[in-house]
Formats: C-alpha cells, sequence, structure tokens
C-alpha cells in the first residue's frame, strides 16, 4: 500500500478540484440549468480526478486516451441517477464536464507540428520528427476525443429507455 | 348532396388547418432544439412525442442548416410538409431542458396547441446568464486549465488576463453579429499574442504552457461531442456535419494562433 501515499492521494484531490473549477466555466458557455452547472461541477472534478488516478498509479500506468475514457465512463455512471434526481437529460450535465478532459493542448502541439513540418524548407531528419509528432499528437486528439465520448454514451445506451424520459415529470401509468 | 359536400369540405378544411398550423409549431420546435445544440435523436424523440399527443405521425430530416417535417393524420389521407431554417442562437442547455420538459407534459397532459405555443415563446427567449459571470468563470476555468497541466502562477496569471480579454472580444463581436469563423481567428490571435507575453519578457519558467492554454477556451468542445454522440446514434451526416463545422472552428483558431506566431516570430518546441 505504500502507493497511497499521502502525496498521490493529495495530487487526485487537487487535480479534481481545478478541473471542477475549469469544467464549471467551460460549461457556462452553453448556458445550462443552476442545478445541473453544479452537477457538472462535481463529475468534471471525479471524472478528472479518476483520469488522473488511472495515468499516475504505478501498477497501471494507462495513455491518456484509455484514461480519458476510464474517467468518461465514471461520469456516464453517475450522471443517469443525477439525471433522474434533477430530472433533466443526462447529457445537459454530463457532456459539459467531459469538457476539462478535451485534449486541447494535444491538438494544439499537433497543429504547431504541422506548421513546423511545412516550414522546413527541406526534406531532413528535422521533418521526420514533425511528421512523428503531427501523428502521434494527433491521433491521441482524435482517440481521447473518441474515448471520452463513448466512455459517457455507454451508460446512456444501457439505461436508454430511462436517460429518454427523465424529462417526464408524470410517472408512467400501467400501459 | 350539397349540405353533405360543405360538410365534408368543412371537416377537410379542419383538419388541415390543424395539421398546418401543428406542423408550423414542430418545425419552429426543432429548429430551435438544433440550434441550441441538442443531440439529433432527442430532437427526433421530442418532435415526434408532441406529434403523437394530437394524433399525427411526424416525419422529420434534420439537418446542420435545415429542418424538413412532415405531420400526417391517422389513415395517411392529409398530410403537411414544412421545411424551416435553423436560426443561430448559440449552445443553451436550460432551453434544450425546458424543451424536452415541454414535450413530455404535452403528451402527458394532452397541452392545447396555444398553450404550447406560449410555452415555448417563453422557454425561447428566457434570457441567458449575464455575460460578465460567464466572463469571469471562463477567465478562471482557462486558468485552471492552465494549472492541470503544469503551468507555473506566472503562467496562469497570463492565461487568466489572455481568456479574459479573448473572450471579451468574442462575446463583443458576437454581439455585432460577425461571422463565428472570423469572431475565432481574431479572439484566437489576440488571446495568443497575450499569452506568449511570458516568452517575450522571459516571466516565469513554463510560458509554453501559458502560451499553449491560452486560447484553449475557444475549442467547441460540445459540437465535437455532439458529433461523436449523433454518429453512434446512427444520425450520420448530422453527426458529420457537426464535426465538420467543429473542425472548421479548430483550423480558425490555429490560423489565429499562426499569425500571431508569425507577428511575435516566436520558435515554440
Amino acid at each position: 500500500m505504500i502507493m497511497f501515499t499521502m502525496k498521490f492521494i493529495l495530487a487526485i484531490v487537487t487535480d479534481g478540484l481545478l478541473a471542477a473549477v475549469a469544467g464549471t466555466g467551460f460549461a457556462i458557455i452553453s448556458n445550462p440549468p443552476r442545478k445541473a452547472l453544479l452537477i457538472s461541477a462535481f463529475l468534471a472534478c471525479v471524472g478528472h480526478g479518476t483520469r488522473y488516478f488511472f495515468m499516475h498509479f504505478a501498477l497501471i500506468q494507462a495513455n491518456l486516451a484509455l484514461a480519458s475514457t476510464m474517467g468518461a465512463l465514471l461520469i456516464g455512471f453517475l450522471a443517469i441517477p443525477f439525471a433522474m434526481y434533477i430530472k433533466c437529460p443526462a447529457e445537459v450535465f454530463a457532456f459539459p464536464s467531459l469538457l476539462p478532459m478535451v485534449p486541447g493542448l494535444y491538438a494544439y502541439r499537433t497543429v504547431i507540428a504541422l506548421m513546423k513540418m511545412v516550414q522546413s524548407p527541406s526534406v531532413n531528419v528535422d521533418t521526420n520528427q514533425y511528421v512523428v509528432q503531427f501523428f502521434h499528437n494527433g491521433m491521441t486528439t482524435i482517440l481521447t476525443m473518441c474515448g471520452l465520448v463513448v466512455g459517457a454514451v455507454v451508460p446512456i445506451f444501457i439505461f436508454y429507455k430511462q436517460s429518454f424520459s427523465v424529462t417526464r415529470t408524470k410517472r408512467e401509468e400501467k400501459k | 348532396m350539397r349540405l353533405n359536400r360543405k360538410l365534408i369540405k368543412s371537416v377537410f378544411m379542419d383538419i388541415h388547418t390543424q395539421l398546418k398550423r401543428v406542423t408550423m409549431f414542430l418545425a419552429d420546435y426543432a429548429a430551435t432544439l438544433m440550434a441550441v445544440g441538442t443531440q439529433t435523436s432527442r430532437v427526433a424523440r421530442n418532435t415526434g412525442r408532441i406529434a403523437e399527443s394530437f394524433g399525427f405521425h411526424s416525419h422529420i430530416m434534420l439537418f446542420s442548416r435545415n429542418v424538413i417535417i412532415t405531420l400526417q393524420d391517422d389513415d395517411g389521407r392529409h398530410s403537411y410538409t414544412r421545411v424551416q431554417k435553423i436560426p443561430s442562437l448559440g449552445l443553451n442547455f436550460a432551453t434544450n431542458m425546458n424543451l424536452s420538459k415541454l414535450s413530455w407534459r404535452a403528451y402527458d397532459e394532452h397541452l392545447q396547441l396555444e398553450y404550447l405555443e406560449a410555452e415555448f415563446k417563453e422557454i425561447r427567449d428566457k434570457k441567458r446568464e449575464s455575460p460578465w459571470t460567464v466572463l469571469i468563470l471562463v477567465s478562471f476555468a482557462n486558468a485552471c486549465f492552465c494549472r492541470l497541466f503544469n503551468g507555473d502562477l506566472v503562467a496562469v496569471a497570463t492565461v487568466w488576463v489572455a481568456t479574459f480579454v479573448g473572450f471579451y472580444i468574442r462575446q463583443q463581436l458576437t454581439k455585432l453579429h460577425w461571422r463565428q469563423l472570423a469572431v475565432f481567428i481574431v479572439s484566437s490571435f489576440v488571446a495568443s499574442m497575450i499569452g506568449s507575453t511570458g516568452y517575450l519578457c522571459h516571466w516565469g519558467t513554463t510560458p509554453d504552457m501559458a502560451l499553449g492554454t491560452s486560447m484553449l477556451y475557444l475549442v467547441p468542445g460540445v459540437p465535437l461531442i455532439n458529433g461523436i454522440m449523433d454518429i453512434i446514434d446512427g444520425h450520420v451526416l448530422a453527426g458529420m456535419s457537426r464535426l465538420i463545422n467543429a473542425c472548421m472552428l479548430i483550423i480558425c483558431i490555429a490560423i489565429g494562433l499562426s499569425i500571431a506566431l508569425f507577428v511575435t516570430g516566436i520558435k515554440v518546441m
């Protein structure tokens, strides 16, 4: 149990709290209802913390795409009961809470690598390096993006009927 | 005979007018839902549900700029079709939630069309969060985002300022009805100019993080997620158009960034 040092746990919590602030801010651009905003902050915290755990825990050390998928999966599963509780479509707060995990920095690096690749005057060793960087960062971006959505959406598909009728206020009578 | 014919005519007019009015309302309803960033399958379901509460069958096609909807009565003898342009409203999840709720209420309580129209107008015209709240929260969010990538405090402060100014410009230009692509180029340019001050003045230890995260608040996360969700759901065309739209915006962010790098002459990496 030496891996669960105080420092590691503290790092996870810090990571989660920063993600919660980031999640709130990115969520509010899309004008969610107030209650959903709080929940998406909480889910962003849990999801990002999970991702940090999967990436830095000594026994797992997952890559970014896999760890993000795990974080998103947890967000998706937690989103369904919250959706039933406040009677609001799950994606209204599940999607904004994914936003801090969107791999913007990798997309940025992809673009930078592309620019350097184009700018290099002749094909040399550096150019090869830029091509590798371009594909590495680009594929990480795409896979992480897909992983995020698939992770968050799988629970919605498992509870398909519930997730489309959560906004119903009147309970369904016998059909 | 004459009376009979008149009767038939009046019944005919009645059902046709009714179909027409419900279709007009539903076209507006579906277009608004698409505009505020609802996933396509939910739009189709919500619209179909309201149509069902009036006893009509609905057939709907959803594209990125237009909605086509046909309503049919029970025996299929009368139908009405409408093509509606999707307005540009900006993402709004509160509208999404309230309109979804309205569709279930219409289904469960068999609400009258006049009532639905009034409720719909009220939901659509509800005020958004104040732009200043949004501005401050987005600034803090992007600053925290920089911290998540191990930027130091100088970088965090730079990113806060860059986001504040960049997002303010985005809000103002959107208010002036600029094209969204142009707004993104300008906003990204300004944000990365401010983000690059760390490089230019040799502040802090992680100026690359300050530059790299300064315009990330522009990344269109919700359209990207919605697009992939739509493709998984089987609405491939709608999903692809959302994804391509999002990619266009990302390219615009990159253009703004490259102009800034060109102006400042920074060599990154």
